[in-house]
């Protein structure tokens, strides 16, 4: 009775299935990536090779943002340094030019590696919705086992594709041992 | 796809073969080299110096790889390491080369003479200097780099190819044995060599870095040169199966790694020196950026990382075999060029070609070229029976 009443109360926040080894599981990756489903993603205890190809990721965006910023570091840190020593403050230093590029390489260096660091240790952040306190996936028991010895893969309700009866059907047909619904 | 065996056939077939063409280079070479011993030798020593240094810096770099490659137990270029293995093999033949520089040594060398009519500086300094700049030192410390690149390069050379007819993996353990020590002995002999032959040419000028600079050069180089060995082979329909996309990848991360590495490098030594600014260590670049020197100086810059660097810095390049081997092309001209005005300018106080630096040039690289097929194509391309062979075949 208790348990009818959660499953009407509660949203369903995902479909989650369980794999015995990494290879069920790049397995089913590949057939959820082909079936046309999106808002998947698998979940295994350690990196598996090859991962990316079999759910069919993009190349991740994060490149082109450490790029971005590293310019900005690389012209910002140039200017700053012509500005000050040859525009607003210019002093002769040994006789050498005002803009003296040589002198100027350390800093836009090192400030070009600053805002790439910076970059990439925030756009990593930002591209995986980091900081996140919580995830609905920890509401399941079973996928306390992800740490350890299980792979999972969860299908989200937001998917287009998503219906309930077909998408947990469809699973089943990828070799999963064990399926549930996990609620939000 | 997992691979169990080696699928390729891995004897270089006959057809592949281009000594002939490389004997016809090397025989025209060592002709016109001969010509300019008679007609300008001073301009022969330094062009042939300026060659010598180029092969024997693919040869030391490959001989470091093998050896870096053994004692981290890589297993990513146990596919491709005979290629790196057979040109250091052959560095023994290299003291042989060097005899025309030690016949030289008084001519090319401003230190080997008395210095008569040099002002009292310069005659003090080489006195000063004497201890380590002298003939018969001079001429040991060579008999020493040669004697250990050669030992090291032929017994770990001859050592895989025991294992290629055997199948010991006992030899594996060996391999570590010879490349720990040996790696030691490498960067000194390295650094004091290229001290000897390009730093000394003008024995006013030091320079502590000058041999890191040399390496950084050299593996830079090394790269390129098997990236477009590597390529060359797969024109061919050879190993194809054995060294993959993957390996090909690797080879470019490292080329690409040791752009940054010698941009470092070369930056910190031109660096100190230039915001020191102290006179007898400035003449060193004086020389060389001074008139026509200084656009070779800039094409080295653009040539070996401006270019490559932002060229590689896409992931996507570094598995594009046309700008791959685009790129090693670029990065091996200019290691060519810089070793130019590093020896050139103690010569010519202007840019200068004469045709003894491409005689010389071609002279060498018919022998070094020569050398390794040779080797090449007597042994199996691949270490057939190594123990990390199935796992480096099978990388992705």
């Amino acid at each position: 009775m208790s348990d009818q009443v959660k499953e009407t109360d509660k949203t369903v926040f995902a479909v989650l299935a369980e794999y015995d080894n990494p290879a069920k599981l790049m397995k089913a990756a590949k057939l959820v990536n082909r079936a046309g489903y999106t808002k998947f993603d698998a979940h295994s205890p350690f990196p598996i090779h090859g991962m990316d190809d079999a759910m069919g990721l993009k190349e991740s965006k994060l490149g082109w943002i450490v790029l971005s910023h590293a310019l900005v570091g690389f012209s910002g840190g140039l200017a700053l340094q012509v500005w000050a020593s040859s525009i607003a403050y210019p002093i002769n230093i040994g006789g050498r030019p005002f803009a003296n590029i040589p002198a100027y390489v350390p800093v836009t260096f090192e400030l070009t590696i600053l805002l790439s660091a910076f970059a990439a240790v925030f756009g990593m952040f930002f591209l995986n919705n980091l900081p996140k306190l919580h995830n609905n996936l920890f509401n399941s028991d079973n996928f306390n086992r992800v740490t350890d010895d299980k792979f999972f893969i969860s299908i989200e309700t937001e998917d287009g594709m998503y219906s309930e009866e077909e998408t947990m059907k469809f699973l089943e047909g990828t070799g999963a041992s064990h399926i549930e619904k996990v609620y939000e | 796809m997992a691979q169990t065996k080696l699928t390729d056939n891995v004897q270089l077939p006959e057809s592949a073969n281009p000594s002939r063409v490389i004997i016809a280079v090397g025989v025209v070479g060592v002709l016109a080299s001969l010509v300019g011993v008679v007609v300008n030798y001073e301009q022969f020593l330094h062009s042939y110096l300026t060659s010598f240094s180029f092969f024997i810096s693919l040869s030391l770099a490959s001989l470091f790889l093998v050896m870096i490659h053994h004692i981290t137990r890589s297993s990513w270029g146990t596919t491709l390491r005979r290629i790196p293995e057979t040109f250091s093999s052959y560095l023994w033949v290299f003291a042989l080369l060097f005899i025309p520089i030690l016949l030289g040594m008084s001519t090319l060398y401003e230190w080997v003479g008395d210095l008569e009519g040099r002002n009292v500086f310069y005659q003090n300094l080489a006195e000063y200097k004497s201890p380590y700049l002298n003939t018969p030192f001079f001429i040991l410390r060579n008999v020493i780099y040669f004697g250990i690149w050669g030992y090291l390069g032929y017994t770990l050379y001859k050592n895989s190819i025991k294992m290629d007819e055997t199948g010991d993996w006992g030899i594996d353990t060996m391999f570590r044995k010879i490349s720990a020590p040996g790696i030691f002995f490498f960067g000194f002999t390295l650094a004091f060599a290229s001290f000897d032959w390009i730093m000394s040419l003008r024995f006013d000028w030091f320079s502590t870095m000058f041999g890191v600079y040399y390496f950084a050069m050299s593996f830079q180089a090394i790269m390129a040169v098997l990236i477009v060995m590597i390529l060359w082979l797969r024109g061919k329909g050879l190993l194809l199966n054995t060294i993959t996309r993957a390996h090909i990848n690797d080879l470019g991360l490292w080329m690409f790694a040791f752009t940054v590495f010698y941009a470092y490098i070369t930056f910190s030594q031109f660096f100190l020196i230039y915001y020191a600014n102290i006179p007898e260590a400035t003449l060193f670049y004086y020389v060389r950026m001074e008139g026509n020197w200084q656009y070779v100086f800039y094409a080295t810059i653009f040539g070996r990382f401006v270019i490559p660097f932002i060229v590689l810095l896409n992931k996507s390049a570094k598995a594009n075999y046309k700008v791959l081997s685009t790129i090693s092309v670029i990065i091996i001209v200019s290691h060519v060029v810089e070793i130019f005005w590093l020896v050139m300018p103690s010569l010519h106080d202007s840019l200068t070609f004469h045709w003894l630096d491409v005689a010389t040039f071609l002279a060498l690289a018919g022998i070094f070229m020569w050398l390794f097929f040779f080797h090449f194509k007597k042994n199996s391309m691949v270490p057939k029976n190594d123990p990390k062979l199935i796992e480096s075949l099978n990388k992705h």
